[in-house]
């Protein structure tokens, strides 16, 4: 059984069957990331198929010295950006605000309504900032230790600490705004 | 003060319901110590712990089968367009039969992902025959290189960009959009639409013309980023045949140092592969 990372050094000389087995293995992975930062089916699926894409179009870019995990989603990162920057030209903001909260299929979660504290939940993460959001999906979801978003995001060990934290902090105080205003 | 530090803490203790615990034993205690006088970050420590637990309950959401058949159908676009001509023997190492000794399953599972396409532009499908998906398929094909030709003559870049990967998601590239995005690579203004049409001309690099084209097209980029996708793209076809065009290449006196490096290295990567 090979590493992620050894399969991704077996890319990056030539070995297209190696990636062949890293994209069974991660996609869903990588397709939970960007579900979660988008909310969106189709969106999510074509990012996912561009970071497969660009991590063989830059495979000889992958140094054996890299943790495979960091250049992974860091690539992802640059998908998203790429693809938020069209989306911005193509659409007008207010357009995008709506179709951001809209989902090409029906939201897998309003299977959760019963469930209502969920149902806030996901809303708490879903108004949260996109770089407080992108925190905790890395920490929570992603199977990520504070170092490795550290390497993702650029940031010290100790500073991912302290964002995750608030970005919690400020998760908690929508979830408790949306609780309010239910009551009301 | 050491509110702060109990903050850093509190968010590594976290980690412990991930699987990957990050507090020191030292530090525990030192914690709980603070927890125990500070009331404040016992109340948040409660509070957002809590909160984290309870985050592990939303769903996990999957992707739909089409993405694989999507990344299956690029992979073998990248050892040679489905039924097309033989690659060149030194173009790639592995073996796409290889890689997919059931290829029936597979072709029947793009023929039904272009039915779903089909039925999700709003076509009425009925029946099931062989002919039928066929036909389908094809008109998807058409449409799609349609689209994707106007979108390229668009003014916008953006505009251009969707052409570029319109053509890119078609089932097979034609000529006409192979000569589009030739034309793309070498004259369009926006860098990014010619980074676009070189990524999609990958699929097409079975084609010894747009082998040429490319090189070609290497000597007239001014753009370090598009210079830097060209020599790429060129390392991947195995072309020995590149090889000129590199050296030239690298005689150019305005090139940067980097992609002057990386020239020298392509054109020891090409003759490696001999
Ligand atoms: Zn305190």
């Amino acid at each position: 059984m090979h590493s992620d990372h050894e399969l991704m050094v077996a890319v990056s000389r030539g070995d297209i069957q190696a990636m062949s087995e890293l994209y069974q293995r991660r996609h869903r992975s990588v397709f939970r990331f960007f579900f979660r930062l988008t909310g969106r089916q189709a969106v999510s699926e074509d990012l996912v198929h561009d970071v497969f894409v660009r991590m063989l179009r830059y495979r000889q870019t992958y140094n054996a010295g890299d943790s495979f995990d960091a250049w992974m989603y860091r690539i992802a990162r640059n998908a998203l950006a790429d693809q938020a920057r069209k989306h911005r030209l193509e659409t007008p903001a207010e357009a995008h605000a709506i179709e951001t909260v809209e989902s090409d299929r029906p939201d897998p979660f309003d299977m959760y309504a019963k469930q209502q504290d969920l149902a806030l939940l996901h809303r708490a993460i879903r108004e949260l900032p996109d770089d407080k959001r992108e925190l905790i999906v890395l920490s929570r979801f992603q199977g990520l230790s504070y170092e490795q978003i550290g390497q993702i995001v650029g940031a010290e060990t100790g500073t991912v600490k302290v964002r995750v934290f608030r970005a919690m902090k400020e998760m908690s105080g929508i979830y408790a705004g949306l609780l309010r205003e239910k009551a009301l | 003060m050491m509110c702060g530090w109990a903050k850093e803490q509190i968010a590594a203790s976290w980690m412990y319901t991930s699987g990957s615990g990050e507090l020191e034993p030292g530090d525990q205690a030192k914690l709980r110590h603070h927890l125990a006088e500070c009331a404040e970050c016992a109340e948040e420590m409660a509070q957002l712990t809590g909160m984290w637990e309870r985050l592990a309950d939303l769903p996990a959401p999957e992707p739909g089968l089409g993405l694989q058949l999507r990344w299956e159908a690029t992979l073998e676009s990248l050892g040679g367009a489905p039924g097309g001509k033989r690659r060149t023997p030194e173009a790639w190492r592995f073996s796409l039969a290889a890689l997919w000794p059931q290829r029936p399953v597979w072709q029947a599972g793009i023929a039904l992902a272009c039915l779903v396409v089909g039925l999700a532009v709003g076509g009425r499908w009925q029946g099931s025959a062989k002919s039928e998906i066929a036909a389908l398929r094809e008109e998807v094909a058409n449409t799609k290189e349609m689209v994707a030709l106007s979108l390229l003559r668009e003014q916008s870049p953006s505009e251009r960009l969707r052409g570029v990967d319109y053509s890119a998601r078609m089932p097979r590239i034609e000529p006409e959009v192979v000569t589009a995005l030739i034309r793309a690579v070498n004259q369009d203004t926006s860098v990014n639409v010619r980074l676009a049409a070189i990524d999609a001309l990958s699929r097409a690099s079975g084609q010894p013309q747009v082998r040429r084209s490319l090189e070609q097209a290497l000597d007239r980029q001014e753009s370090p980023t598009v210079q830097a996708a060209l020599i790429g793209y060129l390392v991947e076809t195995r072309d020995q045949q590149a090889l000129g065009a590199l050296r030239q290449f690298s005689k150019r006196p305005d090139l940067e140092a980097t992609i002057r490096e990386r020239a020298g290295r392509a054109t020891q990567q090409l003759t490696e592969f001999k």
